[in-house]
């Protein structure tokens, strides 16, 4: 009898959660057609029918959908100058290519479907039917492990072998050759930024970077750093320090000249044999052997840079503050700590992602600003703010764009309401700078940089400064890529088009930016949509007062329990 | 072996649903499940567990019997002991982590599709009433396919040109800018919203953006743009062609049953 209640009660549980269950469960991915159907609907618009990277999408793009006509691939697990696996090319449509508009197939594809288009994108160029030989792999045999030793190596060859100059000196892609580079087709294109893993093309692992270069970025302007572009290719690890401790030297004697000529000429041997391999040409044995020797410093050195590398990026994109992260802004006693103050370092950002302004002409398909941090401090009468971004390029406004003759420069906007809406449902002003319901915003630029002005807006193109400039405080510098911008102002002041704070009270809060080398002006920016920001409060005594007595009481309860039941027994018995 | 006690076994299965709700359907099989919606279930379970034990004074006794032991049997010291040790200690712990729990902001509720105004315009000018106004071309579906794909081409192109950045290449609105938008930009290929929409809906939609929706759908919040400044009337319907062509779901025609 109690066997069937229990099983009875199991079966109505276990039903119900079916229901629950069927409620939850995802969609499965629905089939699609084969090879050329397959690319013709998915990937035409952006590639081109004919593969040329000239699909109706591209107009709009930087990068450019990849011209399959070229056998230019970027992403390779295959030596430099060779094409890549059908593995290359099934991961990279599998994975998508960050930080630019390929996007990944993972989902809206089956597996099928993706290696159907690979055996069709390779149609277009014939290099892939006439090589005879597999193209050859790029060894990841020696792996050297992530450690703090490998990472100070590579920090080294990062400078020598002239990372710098395009990557900037802690790798935000704002070295001095950045602004003026093109890729194979022409077009304009930015070292990465280093520092953001999660915008590699080809991912963030150590193995990745690993082949990013020795393989190179093919159509790229990066180098491949492979064999002979190496430094000082052919040397041992100690014959390669010795020699730039000797070029290092104001002059050399007559001794250290002959030693560094022997250097150079085992280094131009090396070079010979490895470019006679690239021609195809058989090596001898012990060509063979010069020619590994030297690959495996390269190698080895590789690695280090890699380690290097990675260790210049988180491990993760951080989580963005939309949904329920907010801005939180701490209480401190007493003054507000200046821009360069170590207490900033106490405070985690907010990591606010934005996005290219594509809602109102002229839009920015081609964002160069990936996201704006910000820290805040408040106390009993101000609010101090420290924004931070990264940007490639400092442009002042010296510069104008070609095409609008307008003057370009880089410049940052905060936005929040004039008013703070009441209540989950009460309207908030339109997130593009607003419309029926204005807001109230700082507006920062590259050319005074010391200045924030007050604007009052009622739409994008319908912005004024205030005629009474409240009294905030502005510092700003730029250094190695990133841009940091300090603000303060007081809680509340009486200028009714401004925004008044009060602690525990959320407020929305928008930002727009603006890259002026990357032809950013008016509405063609980054934004966001409406994040929140709040003074928050400082926490209530009550958390040390109720939860004791709460659990006093259940003592007591307990003890009371256990006496009324003890009774009742007595009674019974 | 033992027989596990009707008060144990209600116990497991109430932490084993909880377990299955939290970690099994929202983590392995889907999403998570927002913590209010699982409380919801485990109330519902809870109280089947009550009518279950209540139908019968047998059971119910059955039932209360190893929390009569455990407060008086001497055989039970030592669980008893525990036990009034760990329930203040829990309700301290967690007490405490409700007061000096941060405040969240508000959640903005919004109705994704509230009700379109009664005439579809387009730039001012009046085209018909949201109900019996139809896509000019739809028809060339059967009269004229040649005419259709053509019409669905340029619907394609426009969309290429505008949309994908927020609505997806696979307009599953997982565009590249679409996660850092909010509201989410429209995934068409829900089967919740081609098929359940007239096309004089979407046209609606798409020629006035997220500003033209009603104050229920949060128009402040919106990136939706107001398409009408940009697209030509034939334009907006050949968009409207491509996007049910390619995810296969037809719109609903006027007359069908919501
Ligand atoms: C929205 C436009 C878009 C669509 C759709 C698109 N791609 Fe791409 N694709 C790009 C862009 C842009 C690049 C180049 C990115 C770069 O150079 O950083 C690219 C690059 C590639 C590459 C080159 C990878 C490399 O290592 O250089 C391959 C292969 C590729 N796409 C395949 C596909 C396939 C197959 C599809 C369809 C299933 C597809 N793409 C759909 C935009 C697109
Ligand atoms: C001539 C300028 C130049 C030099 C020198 C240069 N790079 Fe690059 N690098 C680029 C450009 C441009 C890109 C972007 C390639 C693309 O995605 O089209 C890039 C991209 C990268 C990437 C990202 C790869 C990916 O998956 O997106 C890494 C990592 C990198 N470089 C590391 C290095 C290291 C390490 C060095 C020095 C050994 C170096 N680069 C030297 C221009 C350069
Ligand atoms: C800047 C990003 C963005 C672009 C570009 C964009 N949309 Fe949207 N769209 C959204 C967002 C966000 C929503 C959801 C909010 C809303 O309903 O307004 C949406 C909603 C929609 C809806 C309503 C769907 C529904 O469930 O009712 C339609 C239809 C639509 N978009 C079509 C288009 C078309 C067609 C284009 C190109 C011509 C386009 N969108 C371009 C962001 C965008």
């Amino acid at each position: 009898m109690r066997n069937r209640n229990v099983v009875s009660l199991l079966m109505l549980v276990l039903g119900m959660l079916c229901v629950l269950m069927l409620a939850h469960a995802q969609n499965a991915p629905e089939a699609s057609e084969k090879g050329k159907e397959v690319y013709e609907n998915s990937c035409a618009h952006c590639h081109g029918v004919e593969g040329r990277g000239d699909g109706s999408a591209a107009e709009n793009l930087l990068p450019k959908p990849r011209d399959f006509t070229r056998g230019l691939y970027k992403i390779r697990s295959t030596e430099s100058g060779q094409l890549p696996t059908d593995q290359d090319l099934f991961d990279i449509i599998t994975e998508g290519m960050p930080g630019s508009s390929m996007p990944p197939w993972d989902t809206a594809l089956s597996a099928d479907d993706r290696w159907e288009v690979v055996a069709y994108i390779k149609t277009f160029y014939d290099g892939f039917k006439e090589s005879e030989t597999p193209p050859r792999a790029i060894s990841l045999e020696d792996k050297i492990p992530y450690a703090e030793e490998s990472v100070e190596i590579g920090k080294g060859l990062y400078v020598d072998l002239g990372c710098v100059e395009c990557h900037g000196n802690v790798g935000r892609g704002d070295g001095t050759s950045a602004p003026t580079l093109t890729d194979e087709w022409g077009f304009q294109t930015w070292p990465a930024n280093l520092a953001q893993g999660w915008n590699y093309r080809g991912g963030a692992d150590t193995e990745d970077i690993f082949k990013r270069f020795i393989g190179g970025i093919a159509g790229s302007p990066m180098p491949a750093f492979e064999g002979d572009s190496f430094l000082h290719f052919g040397l041992t690890a100690e014959e390669s320090k010795r020699l730039s401790e000797l070029e290092n030297k104001d002059e050399m004697t007559e001794a250290e000249e002959e030693e560094s000529g022997k250097f150079y000429e085992k280094m131009d041997a090396a070079v010979d044999i490895a470019l006679n391999r690239a021609e195809g040409m058989e090596l001898s044995a012990a060509e063979q052997q010069t020619y590994d020797n030297a690959m495996k410093v390269v190698y080895e050195k590789s690695w280090h840079l890699a380690n290097y590398v990675k260790s210049l990026t988180p491990e993760k994109r951080p989580e963005s503050a939309i949904g329920n992260n907010v801005l939180r802004s701490q209480y401190v006693q007493g003054a507000l700590p200046p821009m360069d103050d170590a207490a900033w370092e106490t405070l985690q950002s907010g990591y606010f992602p934005v996005v290219g302004q594509v809602v109102i002409e002229p839009r920015q398909f081609n964002p160069t600003i990936d996201s704006v941090n910000v820290k805040s401090f408040y106390n009993d009468t101000e609010v101090a703010f420290l924004f931070t971004w990264d940007d490639r390029t400092q442009t002042i406004g010296d510069e104008t764009d070609e095409t609008t003759g307008k003057t370009l420069e880089d410049a940052l906007a905060i936005q929040f309401p004039v008013k703070v809406p009441q209540g989950p449902t009460a309207p908030k002003p339109y997130f593009l700078w607003g419309g029926r319901l204005p807001v109230y915003l700082w507006h920062w630029k590259a050319s005074a940089p010391e200045q924030v002005t007050e604007l009052t807006a009622k739409g994008i193109n319908n912005a004024e400064a205030q005629e009474a400039q409240g009294e905030l405080q502005t510092q700003s510098i730029y250094k190695d890529g990133q841009y940091k911008l300090w603000v303060k102002r007081a809680l509340k002041t009486d200028d009714k088009k401004d925004l008044q704070l009060e602690p525990g009270v959320f407020v929305p809060i928008a930002f727009s930016a603006w890259d002026g080398a990357n032809g950013d002006v008016d509405t063609k920016r980054v934004m966001s949509s409406w994040y929140a920001f709040v003074l928050e409060p400082v926490p209530s005594s009550k958390r040390f007062i109720y939860p004791p007595l709460i659990a006093i009481l259940s003592v007591g309860f307990l003890f009371g329990l256990r006496a009324f039941v003890q009774r009742r027994n007595s009674e019974e018995v | 072996m033992k027989r596990l006690s009707l008060f144990t076994i209600c116990l497991i299965i109430l932490v084993g649903s909880w377990v299955f709700l939290r970690f099994v359907v929202g983590g392995v099989i889907s999403v998570p499940i927002p913590s209010s919606v699982i409380g919801m279930y485990m109330g519902l379970i809870i109280i089947a567990i009550l009518v279950h034990i209540s139908v019968e004074d047998s059971r119910f006794r059955e039932f209360l019997r190893p929390v009569h032991e455990t407060l008086i049997d001497d055989k039970r010291r030592i669980r008893r002991r525990v036990i009034a040790v760990l329930i203040p200690i829990f309700l301290l712990g967690y007490t405490y982590s409700i007061i000096a729990q941060r405040a969240n902001p508000p959640g903005s509720p919004r109705d994704a599709h509230p009700s379109p105004p009664l005439e579809l315009t387009y730039k001012d000018a009046v085209i018909g009433t949201m109900q019996d106004v139809v896509n000019p071309f739809r028809h060339y579906e059967k009269d004229d396919p040649e005419a259709f794909k053509a019409h669905v081409e340029n619907g394609r192109r426009v969309y290429h040109q505008n949309c994908f950045p927020c609505h997806g290449d696979h307009l599953d609105g997982q565009g590249h800018f679409a996660p850092y938008l909010q509201p989410l930009p429209a995934n068409f290929q829900d089967p919740g919203i081609i098929p359940n929409f007239q096309e004089s809906f979407f046209f609606w939609r798409i020629a006035k953006g997220g500003p033209g929706l009603p104050a229920a759908g949060t128009p402040w919040d919106s990136a939706m743009p107001i398409w009408e400044d940009y697209l030509t009337k034939d334009e907006i319907w050949d968009v409207i062609l491509f996007l049910s062509d390619y995810t296969g779901y037809q719109p609903r025609t006027f007359g069908e049953a919501h």
